[in-house]
């Protein structure tokens, strides 16, 4: 049966394929126009620069009234990720505006990847090192980024980093 | 979450999406409960909640001296506008002239918002959705068909969105103007993504006034609170002859019938 937010999510895919924002994409899973896979490449001049960061974007049939629940699969050292991948973003909690569309979402998540805000901090570690000690910052995203190249190899990589 | 009755930060825990989560769940309860927009009431039903408080039940009374019924709406932030919307669409079902002057502005409405700067693709999608509903109304439908729609997630919402998005357009496009009402160190941009666009913001005068502007329906909002001895009627804009009726209690609109 088709509903609005169903409807509206065609729409958002047929949009997102004609006219693609850079840096970022995504699409509906098999059989399933409610849950999607996406990918967001690292933004030039930026420590993620060459990333391939993998989210899932999880919609209800609220949407797109309500936000849909964005995940970062993909391993992620960031000041606005939680450790399960979750985000801190305004705009996908309170100040979320029906106006928005799955590329605004990315694009968004995007130039989050681009200016951290470590006043809102979703791990702390990282709003730390953004604040005090950048080379760090950058050291420690850089492994993220070459992770994020081998999805299969996350396990491993983590239990090496935690050493 | 806590357990047994301590309660301790986890610096890893995302405790927006939890707030959320929570959210949804109270929505739900309500969802349960209460019809976006109910049949016609009698006001024996506001008498019977107020059984025991004298002040609201000579309100009561005042009201029904002037007025016939009530239909309530759902207590969800977006009273307001669903109130606004139905009572209005209602009163178009009977009024073949004034539909054709509101289909105009609606219709001429999305290229107004998008030459403000809205996104085109989300606002067609709304736009096309409200006029969907608009040309049911110029159709005539039942009545039935028309408190179904709006009794429907879907289209409801929708609705919702749309009033709020021509809200928020007329606040932007008077920005010099409402920019004198608005609390705190905020932008009328930041108001409208902050009050007026998101679902479930509640309503106050500056909603009211920009949307009886851009729409050109006049309101008549009944206030019934605590002080005095009647509730107090007043006309959006003043002075005007209004179209519909609604009550307002602290938090929240229904609509009156005469």
């Amino acid at each position: 049966m088709s509903t609005p937010a169903r409807r509206r999510l065609m729409r958002d895919f047929k949009r997102l394929q004609e006219d693609p924002p850079a840096g970022v994409s995504g699409a509906p899973t098999d059989n399933n126009i409610m849950l999607w896979n996406a990918v967001i490449f690292g933004p030039h001049d930026t420590p993620f620069e060459d990333g391939t960061f993998k989210l899932t974007i999880e919609f209800t049939e609220e949407y797109p009234n309500k936000p849909p629940t964005v995940r970062f699969v993909s391993k992620m050292f960031h000041p606005n990720v939680y450790a399960d991948g979750s985000i801190c973003l305004d705009i996908l909690q309170n100040r979320w505006s029906p106006t928005y569309d799955v590329s605004a979402i990315l694009t968004s998540i995007q130039s989050l990847l681009h200016d951290p805000n470590p006043n809102s901090p979703a791990n702390n570690e990282a709003a730390q090192l953004y604040r005090e000690n950048r080379r760090e910052y950058e050291r420690r995203v850089a492994a993220v980024v070459q992770e994020s190249w081998n999805d299969d190899d996350d396990e491993e990589m983590q239990s090496k980093e935690e050493k | 979450m806590a357990e047994e009755g301590t309660l301790h930060y986890d610096p890893d825990k995302n405790y927006d999406e939890e707030t959320l989560a929570q959210q949804r769940i109270i929505e739900k309860q309500i969802a349960g409960t209460q019809d976006f927009v109910t049949e016609r009431l009698d006001f024996s039903v506001l008498e019977q909640e107020y059984a025991e408080d004298p002040v609201y039940i000579k309100k009561v009374r005042s009201l029904k001296s002037k007025y016939l019924c009530l239909r309530k709406t759902r207590g969800d932030g977006n009273c307001f506008y669903r109130a606004f919307g139905f009572a209005y669409f209602e009163k178009l079902l009977e009024d073949q002239e004034e539909f054709n002057r509101f289909r105009d502005v609606a219709s001429k409405s999305k290229d107004v918002l998008v030459s403000l700067g809205f996104p085109q693709f989300t606002i067609e999608d709304f736009h096309d959705t409200f006029m969907e509903v608009v040309d049911k109304v110029g159709s005539q439908c039942p009545l039935e068909e028309l408190h179904k729609i709006f009794n429907d997630q879907g289209y409801s919402d929708y609705l919702v969105v749309y009033l709020r998005l021509l809200v928020s357009g007329h606040l932007q496009k008077e920005a010099d103007f409402f920019s004198n009402f608005v609390e705190g160190d905020r932008t009328i941009k930041e108001f409208c993504n902050q009050e007026v666009e998101p679902m479930g913001k509640e309503s106050d005068h500056i909603h009211i006034i920009a949307l009886t502007a851009v729409t050109g329906v006049s309101v008549r909002v009944e206030y019934m609170d605590r002080g005095g001895e009647t509730t107090n009627a007043h006309d959006f804009p003043d002075g005007s002859t209004p179209k519909i009726a609604l009550l307002y209690r602290p938090g929240h609109y229904d609509i009156l019938y005469t």
